[in-house]
């Protein structure tokens, strides 16, 4: 390979515990290209990143950078050889400014003393992010920053030193559309001067427009690099998965004239919705869309009781409820799959056993925990819901990010609710485990359960979705039946016009 | 709460207090065919009867540190325990059953003011036990003034109950206390809440458990065990005094972190920090006796902290 300034990963190995990350994974990217890794959940991506960033080190193989072997020690020592990070999550200093998060580790100093020079640092991030294109003062906290910038600012942080090779993971997961044209264009800016870019996603098209070869990680192997311009996504898909996806579960929606499982009427909670009128019918599966910020979550969580509406009703079945708590919903037979599976859906000091049937004791208010009946209830949805896990005694960390949204789910399936609640249940979650997500929904649903998802993912919304709701600003802009709404109708609707 | 898991980490508690045993029954062997001063009967019931005072109420610590709040009040309403029964039983003639179920009140105030602070007012448990702490020390200060009630010229001399001398009171009460929590932890859905709500409070929101309910429980049952721990006292040392169990609260927090507690909440166990309050009980009962060793029990104690957390981390560490 070129020996100019490349990156190449020989052989590498790593195994926690007894759990293999990686088998030996062999792949380069040649500098100054931009290069993707795709790979569902657990294919090892996360651990490539942490060896690349100098969090973990390789049980065995080698890592070459421009010529030379490379194991940073720390991921300090990554970064101030040329490798810059980006990662999903935001940047760790919440209570300090941007300026103090880019220099975080780094910070200009004055004198032997080693006095903060907080003018200086500050003046290279107004040069920075002016370079950026980000609208943000230097001395703005970084809690007050917005996701999409938040990304961008680390961006800023990897690039504030010398950065040859810049590392994304999953940079766009919480980014509008315009958020996310905002970042490639910068993206493909550095690029442009000489950047090689390492790009993590599981979002194929994005990876199709940002770069010019994509290597597929399965099972902690590399079982493929593909050009971008002569290969079709399915092949991707194919090889991500390693099998065809799922059969689709049929099934028909039901009639219009069904009493509504679900009523919600000019439904109020300033300043997150407004006046939101909708209905669910037993079976029926209901897609919210809307980009960020447009209430939805809010809307969910005050049907679910997690918060008091200040107008409107809420009728369950046919009758009116008034929920103080998730515990009242639960009761209701009501049930909510939360956003945000790390603060809201698990325990991850709790088995999968423990986590699965939290919500069901809860609803049953049985006092006495009865190990036996709860392994056959858990270890049932395990074999339902297709987890993947050795056994109901393990901890969640264990498992994959779509195996974990399946344990979330199937928390609230064991209590057999009359309405589903689903917010994002597919948000960062891979392509094999998206389909077997949609799947439970269908199946639920044909089994008579009235399910409402929010998604941002539109295609997603199209492919479930019977009807769907369009969300804007925390008003609903109006109802499309999934049959006949495309891509085009849902966002004319969602956007500004 | 997870099968092999939770065996393994009190089981690590039992062998340190096995070894801890072994060694000062080695290092203390007495010349010729003298009585082994530190191995025998008698001391091991006076290393319970102690015990039992921290022991009990780190049962109530354990549950709190699992929940993820901090308890700081369990000394000061030990104290205030002992005076209150010491007030009604000796300067009230009130029968000795009738002022010990009124101390019950002292832990039971503190238990429900404490979370109303945590739950209601959003106070950091520190800050808010720390208060508590000191309003119930100050207020055995305030109705001893710088007096004691001495219940022991009141009570029968060598008391026995069912024909087993008072000196088992103690460690009675907390092997029964211990039995009866441990299951309530690891049986029970209140225990299992408990586990939740300190690994993670949103998601235990979120799943249905009643977040507030679950933190005033483990406050007042704090409350109660450190009462009890305080009715212990003041029978078996006859005396109900503000200044006892002074700087308690760190030696009671200190039992349930040795015992497998985790301050950052959600893991624990009941009969660990049971164990945690007799390897202290161990060392402040052995200690003494090595000649020229008196003066270091303090800082030898803060080192078996330190390296038994240490090494207990290292165990997580390596089982993940």
């Amino acid at each position: 390979m070129n020996a100019r300034a490349g990156l190449e990963f020989r052989d590498v190995h790593k195994s926690f515990g007894a759990v293999r990350a990686l088998g030996g994974v062999s792949f380069d990217v040649t500098a100054g290209e931009a290069h993707a890794c795709v790979g569902e959940n657990g294919a090892g991506k996360s651990t490539l990143l942490k060896i690349l960033g100098g969090i973990v080190r390789p049980d065995r193989g080698e890592v070459w950078f421009e010529g030379a072997v490379f194991h940073p020690g720390s991921p300090r020592d990554a970064l101030v050889r040329g490798i810059g990070m980006v990662y999903q999550e935001r940047l760790a200093f919440p209570n300090l400014t941007v300026a103090a998060n880019i220099f975080a580790g780094r910070e200009l100093t004055r004198g032997s003393a080693g006095r903060l020079d907080e003018h200086a640092m500050r003046l290279r991030t107004r040069e920075l992010l002016e370079e950026l294109h980000v609208p943000i003062a230097p001395d703005v906290r970084m809690e007050h920053v917005s996701a999409a910038y938040a990304q961008l600012v680390q961006v800023a942080r990897a690039i504030a030193f010398d950065c040859r090779v810049l590392v994304l993971d999953e940079p766009t997961t919480s980014l509008t559309d315009a958020e996310v044209e905002h970042l490639f264009r910068v993206v493909l800016g550095l690029k442009a001067r000489g950047v090689t870019l390492l790009f993590v996603s599981h979002r194929l098209p994005e990876v199709f427009r940002l770069c010019d070869r994509v290597t597929v990680l399965r099972d902690g192997a590399a079982v493929g690099t593909f050009r971008c311009a002569d290969t079709a996504p399915d092949t991707i898909v194919r090889a991500m998965v390693g099998r065809e996806p799922p059969q689709r579960v049929a099934r028909t929606a039901p009639a219009a004239s069904t009493t509504p499982a679900l009523a919600v009427r000019g439904l109020t909670r300033r300043p997150w919705f407004e006046d939101v009128t909708l209905d669910v019918r037993p079976g029926e599966i209901v897609g919210i869309f809307g980009l960020v910020g447009s209430g939805r979550t809010e809307l969910l969580e005050t049907i679910f009781g997690m918060a008091r509406p200040q107008a409107g009703s809420i009728d369950v079945l046919g009758r009116p409820v008034t929920l103080r708590s998730a515990r009242d919903a639960a009761r209701t037979g009501l049930a909510l799959v939360p956003e945000d599976r790390q603060q809201q859906g698990l325990c991850f000091n709790l088995s999968l056993r423990h986590n699965m049937m939290m919500p069901r004791a809860e609803k049953t208010a049985a006092a006495k925990i009865d190990v036996r009946a709860e392994v056959a209830a858990s270890s049932a949805q395990v074999e339902q819901l297709a987890i993947r896990t050795p056994s109901v005694d393990r901890l969640p960390e264990t498992l994959s990010g779509g195996n974990q949204q399946k344990v979330v789910a199937a928390k609230w399936l064991a209590t057999m609710p009359k309405v589903l609640l689903l917010d994002e249940p597919t948000k960062g979650v891979d392509v094999g485990a998206k389909f077997e997500i949609h799947n439970i929904i269908r199946t639920n649903a044909a089994d008579g359960m009235a399910c409402l998802m929010v998604s941002s993912d539109l295609p997603e919304v199209l492919t479930v979705a019977d009807r769907i709701i369009v969300m804007r600003e925390g008003r609903v802009q109006g109802e499309l039946a999934g049959a006949a709404a495309t891509e085009e109708s849902v966002m004319a609707m969602a956007a500004h016009t | 709460m997870r099968g092999k898991f939770w065996h393994a980490r009190e089981f690590s508690t039992v062998l340190i207090l096995v070894a801890e045993v072994l060694f000062f029954t080695w290092y203390l062997w007495p010349d010729g065919d003298r009585t082994h001063p530190f191995f025998n009967a008698g001391n091991f019931l006076l290393i319970f009867k102690y015990s039992s005072i921290y022991g009990i109420a780190a049962i109530g610590a354990a549950i709190v540190i699992i929940a993820g709040c901090i308890d700081l009040a369990p000394g000061a309403v030990i104290a205030m325990t002992t005076v209150v029964t010491g007030y009604l039983f000796v300067n009230l003639g009130l029968p000795l059953w009738l002022s010990a179920f009124a101390g019950l009140g002292v832990g039971l105030s503190a238990g429900l003011a404490s979370s109303w602070l945590v739950v209601r007012a959003k106070l950091p448990p520190f800050i808010a036990t720390l208060g508590i702490m000191g309003i119930w020390r100050g207020a055995a200060y305030i109705v001893t003034e710088a007096r004691f009630y001495d219940l022991s010229a009141k009570l029968p001399r060598a008391w026995h109950i069912a024909g087993v001398s008072i000196d088992w009171l103690g460690p009675v009460v907390m092997i029964l206390l211990a039995a009866v929590f441990h299951r309530f932890m690891t049986g029970y859905q209140w225990g299992r809440r408990v586990f939740a709500v300190g690994g993670n409070e949103t998601a235990a929101l979120f799943s249905g458990v009643p977040v507030g309910r679950v933190k005033v429980m483990a406050y007042v049952i704090s409350g109660l065990l450190a009462s009890i721990s305080g009715i212990v006292l003041a029978v078996v040392q006859g005396q109900g005094k503000a200044d006892l169990a002074n700087g308690y609260e760190l030696d009671i927090i200190a039992s349930a972190v040795v015992g497998g507690a985790s301050l950052s909440g959600g893991r624990g166990s009941v009969a660990g920090a049971v164990l945690g309050a007799l390897i202290f009980g161990v060392l402040r009962n052995a200690l003494p006796q090595i000649p020229g060793a008196t003066f270091y029990d303090r800082l030898i104690v803060g080192v078996v902290v330190i390296v038994i957390v240490v090494m207990d981390q290292l165990l997580v560490r390596r089982e993940t």
